[in-house]
């Protein structure tokens, strides 16, 4: 009884992985699109008027490292995309 | 008491400091609580009153304060305050990485309107419903128009990041129901919640610009570059809601011309300030033009 309870949770734990893991990567890619925007002064971007970014840059540190992190896959956009939905 | 905000505006080197020194003084002179702000980075005012002034108020008379606005100390004071934010909540190694970004961010293009910005805000903070007019004597056309339009284009940005935020927000919901089920439980975000923070704040300097409160004195003198820039400038401020109370014509030497000013500005509301046969420099000169020609 025990053992399929487990079995049952474990079950279930895959299954919402499996369920949020796009949406968890389009999340990020819009966390992406956010810092940028904010941030757009950094890398030559049309930037907003800079007290915007010095106000939520104070808020902005998970943004930063996704930010950083996505620099690492930005030239295979397609690659990060085909691994998130399980094609090889 | 309701304080009225009186802003001179214009071209550079049309008048704007005399003309509002004079205003000042004579309505200071007429029992009323004055204070004069100088906003220009230029900073006319300590030769035309010939003494110095600070961000501190000095009495001048009895009713005339002046202050200077010190941008630098503004620009300084928000990004260290800023840093000093970024350190305590980042954690050790971002904000030893982002420090190195602060010692260029001072240079930020805009930085310079939004500490005029920061300085105006700070006089209404202190001075409103204690003076009967504020005046500012404000920088030449440029700067001028990017002050007042900078909260109307903040907004701009900011409504467009808040539509982002809330589709990452609703995103993140949907992410934490499925993951946690039953537990879900929704967290605040920080970043939607200072952006409508800074949308509130930014909405509030954006109706105060165009509110009653308010009074746009634009100075010009009569010749074809003042009369042109006064017109776009006009135009300019008008597009932002913002309207030219005054007409202040400055240095003017014969009154034939009032009416084709009044024509070619649709303003009836004008000023007009005759060209000093003294230097208009010191308090007394200062008293010897009003009782001369503003009397």
């Amino acid at each position: 009884m025990f053992d399929l309870k487990m079995f049952w949770c474990s079950f279930d734990e895959i299954q919402r992985g499996k369920a949020t893991d796009i949406l968890e990567w389009e999340l990020g890619e819009l966390e992406n699109i956010f810092s940028i925007i904010v941030m757009g002064q950094f890398i030559g971007f049309p930037a907003p008027p800079p007290q915007i970014t010095f106000e939520l840059l104070p808020y902005m540190e998970d943004n930063l490292h996704i930010m950083i992190s996505k620099v690492g896959t930005a030239h295979d956009p397609l690659g990060e995309l085909f691994s998130v939905l399980d094609i090889d | 008491m309701d304080t009225k905000y009186l802003f001179f505006v214009g071209k550079g080197g049309v008048g704007k400091s005399s003309t509002s020194a004079l205003t000042a003084l004579f309505n200071a002179e007429q029992g009323k609580e004055l204070l004069l702000v100088s906003m220009d980075p230029a900073h006319n005012q300590c030769d035309i009153f010939e003494n110095k002034f600070s961000q501190k108020e000095k009495k001048i008379t009895d009713k005339l304060g002046i202050i200077e606005i010190d941008l630098d100390f503004w620009i300084k004071r928000y990004l260290k305050d800023t840093k000093e934010h970024i350190k305590r909540v980042y954690a050790y190694q971002s904000a030893f990485n982002l420090s190195s970004y602060f010692k260029i961010l001072k240079y930020s293009p805009g930085l310079e309107e939004y500490a005029l910005l920061l300085a105006f805000e700070d006089i209404v903070k202190k001075y409103d419903k204690k003076k009967d007019i504020i005046i500012f004597d404000m920088p030449p056309t440029a700067l001028t128009l990017r002050f007042f339009s900078l909260p109307f284009i903040t907004l701009v940005w900011l409504g467009e990041l808040l539509k982002l935020r809330k589709e990452i927000v609703q995103k993140k919901e949907i992410v934490s129901k499925i993951s946690l089920g039953k537990n879900f439980s929704i967290e605040t975000d920080k970043i939607k919640t200072k952006l409508e923070e800074m949308i509130d704040r930014n909405e509030k300097l954006n109706n105060f610009f165009v509110s009653d409160k308010i009074g746009i004195n634009l100075v010009l003198n009569y010749d074809k570059l003042s009369f042109v820039e006064a017109k776009r400038l006009k135009k300019s401020l008008e597009d932002l809601g913002i309207k030219i109370e005054k007409l202040v014509v400055n240095r003017i030497e014969n009154e034939n011309y009032v009416n084709e000013i009044k024509k070619e500005f649709e303003n009836d509301n004008i000023l007009l300030f005759k060209k000093a046969s003294f230097p208009l420099s010191g308090v007394n000169n200062l008293r010897n033009y009003i009782n001369e020609y503003m009397k």
